[in-house]
């Protein structure tokens, strides 16, 4: 309840307490705009940590090794995600469903076990000490991304592009006789969810002093998908909103924290139950309504209406 | 004329069947083409092959006269004409995606239908507008007015579509494309189709499930198209539709070309008649509403009223959809050993009335019993094992498991395995086409295929009230004549009958009493015989 008062009455004093669950609030906003990216055009894919962790090495190796500013080596680190993004989606995308998710999950294993824990430059999972880590600025740029983000992606998909999506999303054989190119399509959305996470990868290491391989896991994969599930998909803003209620809850209620996994998994159940297209559902934000809440009401109307 | 589309020798099988063999035809340019043939006859096969659905394994199919690429400018202006744009040199379809086929400007319709379910209809037309839509998606990201001027322009455009094929904007543009009825997702199909602007467009069965006066809509709504300068290829099984709006027809049986040529050659035929058409469909062809008066009067029998002590019985049933109200206050009845008939336009609510007495669907009031049955709090499961069995529209299988599992689910519920086993043998021999196709998974029979399953599987339950939706949906003539017959064997082996149907002069002539549901209501009620003769009916729903 302190939490919500001092938001109100301490605007100023919350955000210096807060500053680091705030920025964490951000980078997971913006991984939840990735996955959204894949999930409205029908995709289930599981890679966005894999691209996070592209996104963070390169960031923080060029820093290290190169003069280069900050910003590049931050655009730097997002642009080769997304390249890695479309090689891995030349053969991964002709899956479908869960054989996609597996696939995906797969990659990012690959890469952390594989790639990661041998090569000398990525400290041979170490981690790596990351110079220019900066966690009272490094909040600035999350915080102008996600508005910026925010939008681009909600307009996107009221464009052809997004359309076509939906379509896609909705039937793949309809989408190809509209003329829509399936795999093409297909890869677009896949390339620019992996833009966005290796960028909310690359942010990430502005706040944190050392870059950890373990972060890079499936576990965060898992995690970055109950945002989308939890929130919905149909719009962008369902995802954000499960980031901001599952990153901030473990801090509204402190005794949770420590089972913060457990109480997400409850929260997980609950919203694929009672309300399955999330706590968004088409239309805007919606309040939580089971079925039988609108069932119950449709009666009511037409026996007053009798 | 010159030659739009010309296949020379094409050839597809899938494993042993040969779904197409051989096939050689050539579509003019500006004409209404039909194609026919029986169940499994491989039409829909060949509208894949042309547009790139699935592969020839041999043979060609050329595009004579490729359009203009679409573009965004041609949005208003009618499609090219004949000889406009010529680039005269022709383009191989054969071994092109699916979208490059759409992009020559061949569009379709599917004949299982494949909307964009959660959608609306607006957005299932604008996605359909794609192909002549330039690609604008980094303007569109800053929403100035100018760009959002296209936006309205196009949305404006497909509000006109939809209109066109029938459906009234206002009232359907917004509800999602899964909640209309089938006959009103058939018309968006089309109006999607449409909204490609295309050269050639084909129709997948584009009637199937339309009475008779919704038919002469479409058949309208295919000359006006034809006329302004559209080339159509239409599949339907109605003979009425096809041989009174095509100008030049092929037909298919067993993925061969046995006849090719105008109507009237084509419907005289012997082979056509023998393989196709039966004897109903002549009669249907030649259906003038009235004529068959004297031989009604004759057969028709006693009235039968309202029974007093039904097996099933309706009392003011209300049915909605979020807000919208699909049934309002219908009361019926169903005696023991009846056929008793449902009929009305698409979109009247008779679905509606089946689903919610099968459980698929909560009526929100009313009474619905089924002898000592409440239906309205069962829970499904309950329903069928009490005997009551549906066989839903549209074909409900099970795509991934066989036929022959489909049909052995069909008998889940009864205690006598072998007599089960024997029943399915039985009907395997009734429907060739099943047995020919055991092993094969559900989900790859043809259309029609598919819905004789349905009513196989429905069967096989030991129903002692069957209701039926729709079982002439996408039958050929002569199958339409076998499952009516098999319809009248099951209802004197002593099974009472539901029956929802389009094709409502058939469904008129073997029910006892009938039900006319127009707008959520019941208008009309009467035996069968004297349905028949009403003029209003025979206005309305026979066709005239
Ligand atoms: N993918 C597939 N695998 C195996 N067999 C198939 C496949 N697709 C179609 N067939 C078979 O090919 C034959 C032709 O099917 P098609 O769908 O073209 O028939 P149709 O003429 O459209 O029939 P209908 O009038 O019932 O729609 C059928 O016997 C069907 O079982
Ligand atoms: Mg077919």
């Amino acid at each position: 309840m302190d939490f919500f008062i001092q938001l109100f009455t301490d605007p100023v004093g919350f955000y210096n307490q807060h500053e680091l669950l705030i920025a964490q609030i951000g980078i997971n906003a913006i991984l939840a705009i990735s996955i959204f990216v894949t999930f409205y055009s029908g995709q289930l894919t599981l890679a966005n940590a894999g691209f996070m962790a592209i996104g963070a090495y390169t960031t923080v190796i060029m820093s290290l090794y190169l003069p280069t500013p900050l910003p590049v080596d931050m655009l730097v680190g997002a642009l080769l995600a997304a390249a890695i993004g479309f090689l891995v989606g030349l053969p991964v995308l002709r899956l479908r469903g869960v054989f996609l998710a597996i696939a995906t999950i797969g990659f990012v294993e690959a890469l952390r076990l594989g790639v990661i824990l041998n090569l000398p430059i990525t400290g041979e999972g170490q981690g790596l000490k990351n110079p220019s880590a900066d966690p009272l600025g490094g909040i600035v740029p999350i915080l102008i991304s996600v508005p910026i983000l925010t939008y681009l992606v909600w307009r996107l998909t009221h464009t052809r592009l997004g359309q076509a999506w939906a379509a896609i999303r909705e039937d793949e054989l309809a989408a190809s006789s509209n003329g829509i190119n399936v795999p093409a399509y297909k890869m677009v959305a896949f390339v620019i969810s992996a833009l966005v996470a290796g960028y909310a990868g690359a942010l990430e290491t502005h706040i944190n002093f050392f870059v950890d391989p373990t972060e890079y896991s499936v576990t965060r994969t898992i995690q970055i998908l109950t945002f989308a599930v939890v929130g919905g998909t149909t719009n962008v803003i369902g995802p954000i909103v499960g980031a901001v209620f599952l990153t901030a809850l473990p801090e509204i209620v402190r005794q949770f924290a420590a089972y913060r996994d457990v109480v997400n998994g409850i929260i997980l159940i609950l919203v694929i139950i009672f309300r399955p297209q999330g706590i968004v559902g088409r239309g805007g934000l919606a309040i939580i309504a089971p079925r039988w809440w609108t069932r119950w009401r449709t009666r009511e109307r037409a026996a007053a209406a009798h | 004329m010159s030659a739009l589309l010309q296949l020379t020798n094409v050839n597809r099988s899938f494993g042993g069947v040969h779904a197409v063999d051989n096939v050689s035809v050539e579509i003019e340019e500006g004409t209404i083409f039909g194609l026919i043939g029986p169940n499994g006859a491989g039409k829909t096969t060949l509208v894949n092959l042309v547009t790139g659905y699935i592969r020839p394994q041999s043979g060609s199919i050329k595009l004579l006269s490729p359009p203009p690429p679409a573009s965004e400018k041609g949005s208003n202006s009618p499609p090219p004409l004949a000889g406009e744009g010529r680039v005269g040199a022709a383009v191989e379809l054969a071994r092109r995606p699916p979208h490059a086929v759409a992009g020559m400007g061949i569009a379709r319709t599917f004949q299982t239908l494949r909307l964009y379910r959660n959608l609306t209809a607006l957005e299932n037309v604008l996605a359909g507008m794609h192909l002549r839509r330039r690609d604008d998606t980094l303007q569109q990201l800053i929403p100035i007015p100018a760009f959002l001027k296209e936006d309205r322009r196009r949305w404006q455009h497909a509000r006109e579509l939809l209109a066109r094929v029938g459906l009234d904007p206002d009232k359907f543009g917004n509800r999602q494309a899964a909640t209309l009825s089938y006959g009103d997702q058939r018309r968006l199909e089309v109006a999607r189709a449409l909204a490609l602007n295309p050269h050639l467009l084909i129709l997948d069965e584009p009637a199937a499930g339309m009475n008779p006066a919704e038919k002469d809509r479409v058949r309208a709504l295919i000359q006006q198209l034809n006329q302004d300068g559209l080339t159509v290829l239409l599949i339907d099984h109605d003979m009425r539709l096809v041989m009174g709006v095509c100008r030049h027809i092929a037909v298919l049986n067993f993925g061969r070309k046995i006849a090719d040529g105008p109507p009237a050659t084509v419907s005289q035929d012997p082979a056509v008649i023998t393989a196709y058409l039966g004897s109903q469909a002549q009669k249907t062809a030649a259906h003038v509403p009235g004529s068959e008066e004297m031989d009604v009067a004759a057969t028709s029998t006693a009235v039968s009223a309202e029974p007093t002590s039904p097996l099933l019985e309706v009392r003011d049933l209300q049915v909605s959809y979020g807000a919208i109200q699909a049934v309002r206050g219908v009361s019926f009845g169903v005696a023991k050993g009846e056929i008793v008939a449902l009929i009305g336009a698409n979109g009247a609510g008779k679905s509606t009335i089946l689903n919610s007495l099968s459980g698929v669907l909560r009526p929100h009031s009313g009474v619905a019993r089924f002898g000592e049955l409440d239906l309205t709090t069962a829970p499904p499961d309950r329903i069928v094992s009490q005997g009551l069995i549906q066989v839903p529209e549209g074909r409900e299988i099970l795509a991934r498991l066989t036929v022959r599992e489909n049909l052995e689910l069909g008998a889940w519920g009864r205690s006598n395995g072998r007599s089960a086993h024997r029943d399915i043998e039985g009907l395997m021999k009734q429907f060739p086409i099943l047995g020919q196709r055991r092993d094969l998974p559900a989900g790859q029979l043809s259309g029609g295929e598919q819905q004789i399953l349905a009513i196989a599987r429905g069967l096989l339950a030991q129903p002692k009230l069957l209701l039926l939706d729709e079982p002439s949906l996408g039958l050929a003539p002569q199958m339409v004549d076998t499952v009516f017959d098999v319809i009248k064997k099951i209802h004197n082996d002593g099974v009472t009958i539901l029956l929802v149907e389009q094709n409502a002069l058939r469904a008129l002539e073997i029910a006892d009493r009938a039900y006319v549901v127009e707008t959520g209501r019941i208008l009309l009620s009467g035996t069968g015989a004297a349905l028949r003769r009403n003029p209003e009916v025979q206005k309305a729903y026979l066709g005239g």
